[in-house]
């Protein structure tokens, strides 16, 4: 495998994003050259594909080189991701058409490109760092030039995510340091000692922070309101989720030596689980169409290091085929989004109702994504969370319920989406909404196809993609094909059953779909907790400003408190100091030598003594 | 080491800290030239005659020289204003006797353990032009730049000066 | 072809004086060509010579090959030239004053080049003086008090120096019988326990630490650097201390005398002048006077390095490479931070930072790069002066100089204080009205400006290049 090849799936998106960052204007042209580069970076992407190499080059010396490896894993990741890519490119083509910041837009877009893809070939633990901040400098880009105002939550995520990046580096030194190498395929660490397994944890946080797990959200839901809507469809739904889930894959399978009997299992799987549940819960009450699709976003990583946490092939297997699942229809579901914001003008679905005529394709690609996510029979979404459920139920039954209302409350939230934005009254306001164009409706067409696909022909992304990542470890299983357990699938069934059950409940009593879930919302004992929440009582960014706010206040005052003593008691001190200054510099060059040649004696005296 | 060397070093540090405690700058000037004629005689007696030549005739000869035509063209010290002016002098340099003195003492109580060595150093070279041709003509060239560098120091400086007083 | 070095600055200066004043309007053009040959012969050091060339050096003794240390210098020093001379083109308008700044330059110029050439100790200090004398008459070349004092000052104590380096020179050669630099190591090989050559070497090294202005033996170079013309400053805080003072150490310390006899000595002067310079530079209103206090804690991290690489070991070496390696930096920066001030003088008539204010976006260049010199200086990746720090740092710790090692972090955020606070005080904000009708600092200034901050850069970011083909080579060159 020649270097160039090596190369290209990071410079070509790096030399498009470039040369589109000056293009300003309205000439189209951008869109072009992110189309072709994005295009080419497919081509490459797929040329690369059953091709193993590695490249190493010397960078700084003393083991710090930059050493790229293309393996079946990363090449099906470059794959997914340059697939994204150019499906996103493809629908920004009409959709960023008016943006003012779009050659930024479109430039920071193709940067995260190359940045994901050079942090999945990365082989060496530098490099891979050298990208991944990368990455974090996009992403802040990215946000910041959605609407006014947006910076602050370009901000909030930078401070979130680079946090955790921090976090990844020291785990990588010590790493390093625990492995004698820095090369990633050397490194096969057990994860017995407390060194080791705090190693891992620091990893472990960089990698889902990524992904966008709890509790390293909290800038998801703020980004979806304030960048512009391609970018949510981009990096939290597809190349995060990729270069996160794909990350947490390669410390627990090649780093780190994850074991089923380490206690990082269990950590892992209860952040999963927490994350399912609590995310879905906020996801619930959302009003907002891109809100509520941010926290499903949260929610579904859940599922991914559930599933990488239970360290059993199924759950392994299960939690990647679930991360290339969600990137699918996850950002089908943002570009349906996009599709409604730009036709219809607005993403609040009390404003929203009624466009499954106006707007019909789009509405049956939004359908057959809610169906994969919710975990509908034969969609993909099915069978990666039948995988999981399987793991889960393996390792505690504790887990599998909670994956299982998971699933409970996406499919209400998604009935709940489904029904007030696509059907139910009529707004006045949208009796000349249309459909969106073909170049809006091509990608979604293209990734709900696929999302049938992956679910129907299952066998094909299982057996060719996902499987032989884990190679010897898979101990000869087949995932493939229709669940082995027929009674976890009554279980699916049964409360999918179970949650339009009581969508038709809710929205019978409360009149409209967008209040179906009213009452959970305001059950007795979650109503005061949802109204914290959404006062962002429990955002940990928020905690940890008001933590800081506090400790600046207690500085402050430490500060005041020295700053009095200095003014009462040192100030005769001080002011004895700055005589005593003011006499060494009178600027008389007989003092000036007289200094030099103490300074002299003194250097003198010590070279004899 | 003869009483006339201790004689001689004596009248150089007498005469040295007398050319830096005047306030006279003549009296100053006619020091150096003394402190010169002294340090020729310790030339010539430490076998360094050639040293000795160019000591007497640079340094007590031409720059007190060049001194006193500079000094001729400065404004003359008020009579009253001298004795002040020498007061000052005193105050300001009064530690130099003293350490001077203190200096003396201390090293010929307690001298230091210092060996020199065996053979008493290199052939004393007497062709002056061999020398400086053979063995150090770098540090030549580098003399002529001095003393073109002292030249454009007088242009640039006296020039600027004149011009101001126009 | 080195003593090219010597012979020609010489030679145009005869050249450029020749009655009637034939080459007189040369003038500049001449010491600009002089320092791009420099430059050149630094960086590619052709092997192939004449003949004739040859002999000459053999006569002058300089046919010693030149080291990497030797090389940086030259390196430096042609930069530094070539910089003084635009700024000097736009600050000095007048013809005469111009021409006879240029000549001056090119005797400073020879001196330098002599010093960085000359394997001998007597001829070294011969060089010294060329170059000290040619900076008394730079700095009071404007002719102003303020230059004629700031000159003085320099004058006297550069003779304290002398007095010392002459008495060191004088006991060394008591042993050593001859001056040059292997003679003079021989014999304080076999007489290592000599009192009298100890005290030589201190004498010697005190010298040369007042020539490199370093705490306590730095009363002159604020007041030199402040009161001299814009191009002088840039001239002397660029390179003039640094070869005179620094560079010298250095050939002492290795070719001479051995690091390992004076390294406690160098490391606590060079932490003494690295807090106290920082401390000064704390509460200057002159720009100027504020970067002289810069340059003496910038010198001091340097002659830490050099202290440090006394320890031996591979700290040692490690040090060495480090503060060589500073050294170059803070040429760069403490150069282009000059020639900012100089920009900021062209345009406001001062230095004072009390009386600037916004200036940014009126001189966007100026402030660009003095931003990024700023930035350098304190440390801050990936520009240049973070690696050299850095490498000192870890030298430091290597070498289990913890204590120095922290100092050096701690004056590093001292650095960015002061800084910053200039960049606050004369970029930043709002623009003062008398100011509002600066405009950005003239052709010349503002391509010396770019031009240095595009090598902070590149030497930034280039590091991992840097760092194999010149300095690892460095450090095993000793």
């Amino acid at each position: 495998m020649s270097a160039i090849m090596m190369w290209a799936p990071i410079l070509i998106p790096l030399a498009g994003g470039l040369l589109v960052l000056p293009m300003r204007g309205k000439s189209g042209l951008r869109e072009i050259v992110a189309l072709l580069a994005t295009l080419a970076n497919l081509v490459v992407a797929i040329a690369n594909f059953n091709s193993v190499g590695t490249w190493t080059g010397q960078w700084v010396g003393h083991g710090l080189d930059i050493v790229l490896l293309n393996y079946q894993f990363s090449a099906f990741i470059l794959a997914a991701a340059a697939s994204f890519a150019l499906l996103v490119c493809l629908f920004c083509f009409r959709f960023m058409r008016e943006k003012t910041s779009a050659n930024q837009f479109f430039a920071y877009m193709l940067i995260s490109l190359a940045m994901v893809d050079g942090a999945v070939l990365a082989d060496h633990l530098v490099t891979l760092l050298f990208f991944w901040e990368g990455l974090l400098i996009t992403l802040m880009g990215m946000i910041a030039i959605g609407r006014p105002g947006a910076f602050k939550t370009a901000v909030k995520a930078f401070v979130i995510v680079g946090i955790s990046d921090l976090c990844l580096m020291f785990g990588m030194a010590m790493a390093g340091l625990a492995s004698g190498t820095l090369v990633m395929s050397k490194m096969h660490l057990p994860v017995t000692d407390a060194f080791n397994a705090l190693a891992f944890v620091l990893m472990m946080i960089g990698a889902i922070a990524k992904a966008g797990s709890m509790p390293f959200h909290s800038w998801i839901p703020d980004a979806a309101v304030d960048a512009p809507l391609p970018f949510m469809a981009i990096l939290p739904a597809s190349l995060e989720k990729l270069a996160g889930i794909y990350l947490l894959s390669r410390i627990s399978l090649d780093l780190f030596q994850l074991t089923p009997e380490s206690w990082l299992s269990p950590l892992l799987m209860i952040i999963g689980a927490v994350t399912i549940l609590l995310a879905v819960m906020m996801a619930l009450i959302q009003k907002d169409y891109k809100k509520l699709l941010s926290y499903h976003a949260i929610s579904q990583v859940g599922y991914m290091v559930l599933g990488i946490g239970t360290a059993l092939p199924v759950g392994i297997i299960g939690g990647i085929f679930h991360m290339i699942n969600h990137a699918m229809y996850k950002s089908c579901l943002f570009l349906t989004g996009g599709a409604v914001e730009k036709q219809a003008g607005t993403t609040d679905l009390a404003k929203l109702g009624g466009l499954a005529r106006k707007m019909p394709i789009t509405f049956a690609c939004f359908f057959v994504a809610a169906c994969s996510i919710s975990g509908v029979p034969p969609f993909n979404g099915f069978f990666s969370k039948e995988l999981l459920y399987d793991a889960a139920l393996d390792r505690h039954f504790i887990f599998y319920i909670a994956a299982l209302g998971g699933s409970f409350l996406t499919a209400a939230s998604f009935l709940k989406l489904g029904h007030a934005a696509y059907f139910g009254k009529r707004s006045s306001e949208h009796d000349n909404v249309r459909e969106a164009p073909i170049t809006m409706l091509l990608p979604m067409l293209v990734i709900a196809a696929a999302c049938i696909f992956f679910g129907v022909h299952n066998s094909w992304p299982l057996r060719n993609l996902i499987q032989p990542v884990l190679g010897a470890r898979l101990e000869g299983h087949d995932f493939a094909g229709w669940p082995h357990s027929m009674r976890l699938v009554w279980l699916t069934v049964a409360v999918l059953a179970g949650a339009i059950m009581n969508h038709i409940a809710g929205a019978t009593v409360y009149g409209s779909g967008i209040n179906a879930v009213d009452h959970i919302h305001y059950a007795p004992l979650l109503k005061p907790i949802y109204e914290q929440a959404e006062r962002r009582a429990f955002d940990p960014y928020e905690i940890m400003l008001d933590v800081a706010a506090f400790i600046a206040r207690g500085a402050w005052s430490v500060d005041r408190a020295i700053d009095w003593v200095y003014n009462r008691l040192a100030v005769g001190a001080a002011m004895l100091g700055s005589t005593f200054l003011k006499l060494l510099h009178t600027g008389d060059y007989a003092l000036y030598v007289a200094w030099a040649l103490a300074g002299a004696a003194i250097v003198v005296w010590y070279m004899v003594s | 080491m003869n009483a006339l060397d201790v004689v001689l070093v004596a009248a150089l540090v007498v005469s040295a800290t007398m050319t830096v405690m005047t306030a006279r700058l003549l009296r100053a000037v006619i020091g150096l030239a003394i402190t010169s004629a002294i340090l020729t005689m310790i030339m010539f007696r430490l076998a360094a005659p050639i040293a000795g030549v160019f000591e007497l005739s640079v340094c007590a000869g031409l720059i007190p020289a060049i001194f006193i035509s500079a000094i001729g063209l400065t404004r003359r010290l008020a009579a009253e204003e001298l004795p002040a002016r020498q007061q000052e002098r005193l105050r300001r340099f009064w530690p130099l006797p003293v350490l001077l003195v203190l200096a003396i003492i201390v090293l010929t109580q307690w001298p230091l353990p210092i060996g020199l060595p065996d053979s008493q150093g290199p052939e004393p070279v007497t062709d002056l032009s061999t020398l400086l041709w053979n063995a150090r003509p770098a540090d030549l060239l580098a003399q002529v730049a001095l003393l073109l560098g002292g030249a454009f120091a007088v242009v640039m400086l006296v020039k600027n000066v004149g011009r101001e007083h126009e | 072809m080195r003593s090219l070095l010597i012979l020609l600055p010489l030679a145009g200066l005869i050249l450029l004086n020749l009655p009637g004043g034939l080459l007189a309007g040369l003038a500049l053009p001449a010491v600009a060509a002089l320092a791009i040959f420099e430059i050149v012969l630094a960086v590619y050091l052709p092997t192939a010579a004449f003949p004739a060339l040859e002999q000459v050096q053999q006569l002058l003794h300089l046919s010693t090959p030149l080291d990497s240390l030797a090389r940086v210098l030259l390196l430096s020093i042609g930069i530094v030239m070539l910089a003084s001379l635009l700024v000097l083109h736009a600050t000095v308008k007048a013809q005469r004053r111009r021409f006879n700044v240029a000549n001056v330059l090119l005797i400073s110029l020879m001196g330098m080049n002599g010093v960085v050439l000359v394997h001998d100790l007597f001829s070294l200090y011969v060089f010294l003086e060329v170059t000290s004398v040619a900076s008394f008459v730079l700095i009071a070349s404007s002719g102003e008090d303020t230059g004629l004092e700031g000159a003085f000052k320099y004058l006297v104590l550069s003779a304290v120096a002398t007095v010392l380096m002459l008495s060191g020179v004088a006991m060394m050669f008591l042993f050593a019988g001859s001056t040059d630099f292997s003679a003079v190591a021989a014999a304080l090989q076999n007489n290592s326990g000599q009192l009298l050559l100890k005290i030589a070497i201190g004498t010697f090294g005190c010298g040369l630490l007042i020539k490199g202005g370093l705490v306590p033996f730095h009363g002159w170079l604020p007041d030199a650097y402040q009161s001299a013309p814009a191009a002088i400053s840039v001239l002397l805080a660029g390179v003039v201390t640094k070869v005179s003072g620094i560079y010298a150490l250095f050939r002492l310390g290795i070719s001479v005398v051995g690091l390992q006899t004076f390294s406690p000595v160098l490391l606590a002067v060079g932490a003494l002048s690295m807090v106290v310079g920082a401390l000064l530079a704390l509460r200057q209103n002159s720009l100027k006077r504020l970067l002289a206090y810069s340059s003496v804690s910038q010198v001091g991290y340097i002659v830490l390095g050099l202290g440090c690489a006394g320890m031996g070991g591979p700290a040692g070496k490690l040090g060495l490479a480090a503060a060589i390696f500073h050294l170059f930096n803070h040429t760069i920066f403490k150069t282009l931070l000059f020639v900012n001030s100089a920009a900021l003088e062209q345009r406001t008539g001062t230095s004072d930072m009390s009386v600037m204010g916004g200036l940014g976006s009126r001189m966007p260049i100026t402030s660009t790069s003095s931003a990024i010199a700023a930035l350098s200086i304190a440390g801050i990746p990936p520009l240049s002066g973070f690696w050299s720090k850095l490498l000192l740092i870890i030298a430091l710790w290597q070498a289990g100089l913890y204590a120095y090692a922290s100092l050096a972090v701690f004056v590093s955020v001292l650095t960015l204080a002061y800084m910053l606070t200039v960049q606050r005080r004369v970029f930043f904000g709002k623009c003062r009205e008398d100011l509002l009708s600066a405009r950005e600092a003239s052709g010349g200034i503002v391509l010396v400006e770019a031009a240095l901050a595009l090598v902070i850069i590149g030497v930034g970011v280039l590091m991992p290049y840097v760092m194999n083909s010149f300095l690892l080579p460095l450090k095993g060159g000793f």
